[in-house]
């Protein structure tokens, strides 16, 4: 038996593996960039706000407002995308899965967002043991000419369906998160800040019959 | 010269197979155009190809834990025999990509590449309607799901695509 030599469509898994800190998030946002630049379909943005738009407008109609409900079912339409845009994501990218919630991090932003969202949040927070941080959303397409009613002000998170999207992604990758709005400015607040904690690292499955 | 393809899910079921053996049915002229499916009988095969390649993978992440601490991209690539070659590739999703070849051709990890990313991500993952997670139950886990991919376009586009690769 014998292993094969490394392919190129790996190379660059690799080459992250040697790069630490301040290299690796530069080497995400070249790659991050790359990808945006050369593999991704673009589509009007405009269509793109009223899409997500009359989903939420759908929503409130369908829930009489009750924006608990409303913040779940975007959540869990999110998270129905989520367990699906993974496949594409690594179809794209072709990573491994990260060793560490730091490098998630850097993934998440400047690669998963630049590609599907062209923005790159900003990673903020952490905490002591680093396994829980914040996503600073400096531009949120999502929600672009977006006002919010006086009622929906105090409890509706407008664009949850990002919430899903990450808990669906990250629990394929078997990080099993909570994720979750903090603050967005549509409500007033000085930032749009999304929590990221990392649960438990989920086990891979064995084979009956091979523990 | 493509002899079997196979993908298994992250409950370690086996989710699609395709086989283009010589021999066993040389008279049928359809059988190098559609691929058979377990023709040697035994589904059993299915589930020793996964154990094995369970096994040398868990063989492969200890060593190279004892190398260096990380053990990123580390999976097993390929395995040959003195006839064949298994040509693998692991998503970090859990899906394993599995085709047997003859020695003819080094390297096919850029034809499993193009399988997950214009076939089964078109076919499987963009199809809403159709399941991403083909175990229903914990039944169905830890390789003892029997569900397979059975939509038509998957099939027939992923047959079209191996077909220039059978001679």
């Amino acid at each position: 038996m014998s292993k094969s030599r490394s392919s190129s469509l790996s190379t660059h898994a690799a080459n992250l593996s040697s790069k630490t800190g301040a290299n690796q998030s530069k080497f995400f946002k070249t790659f991050g960039d790359d990808i945006w630049k050369n593999k991704i379909e673009k589509v009007n943005a405009e269509l793109f706000i009223m899409t997500y738009g009359v989903i939420v407008q759908q929503l409130c109609q369908d829930f009489n407002n009750d924006y608990m409900k409303i913040n779940e079912n975007l959540f869990s339409m999110g998270y129905n995308i989520g367990v699906r845009l993974i496949e594409d994501f690594l179809a794209r990218t072709a990573l491994p899965r990260c060793p560490n919630m730091i490098m998630t991090s850097e993934v998440i932003t400047k690669v998963a967002f630049k590609v599907f969202l062209n923005i790159t949040p900003v990673v903020d927070n952490w905490s002591s043991n680093k396994d829980t941080f914040s996503l600073i959303l400096v531009e949120n397409p999502l929600a672009e000419f977006v006002d919010l009613p006086h009622d929906a002000k105090k409890q509706l998170w407008y664009s949850n369906i990002i919430c899903g999207v990450l808990k669906g992604a990250l629990e394929m990758v078997q990080l099993d998160c909570d994720i979750g709005f903090v603050s967005d400015v549509l409500r007033g607040d000085a930032s749009t800040e999304i929590r990221v904690k990392l649960n438990k690292i989920l086990k891979d499955e064995i084979p009956l019959g091979e523990d | 010269m493509i002899y079997s393809f196979w993908i298994f899910d992250k409950h370690c079921n086996c989710i699609f197979e395709r086989e283009w053996t010589l021999g066993s049915n040389t008279n049928n002229p359809n059988a190098l155009s559609s691929g058979t499916i377990n023709s040697k009988q035994n589904d059993e095969i299915g589930k020793l190809l996964y154990g094995m390649i369970f096994s040398l993978n868990s063989i492969t992440q200890k060593l190279s834990t004892s190398i260096s601490d990380n053990q990123i991209n580390n999976n097993i690539r390929s395995i040959s025999t003195g006839k064949f070659r298994i040509h693998t590739m692991q998503t970090a999703t859990g899906l394993w990509f599995i085709l047997i070849t003859d020695f003819k051709q080094q390297n096919y990890s850029q034809v499993l590449h193009y399988i997950y990313s214009h076939i089964y991500i078109k076919h499987v993952v963009h199809n809403f309607l159709s399941p991403y997670d083909f175990a229903l139950n914990p039944k169905e886990q830890r390789g003892q799901g029997v569900k397979k991919i059975n939509n038509r376009h998957f099939i027939n586009t992923l047959e079209a695509f191996l077909q220039s690769m059978l001679n």
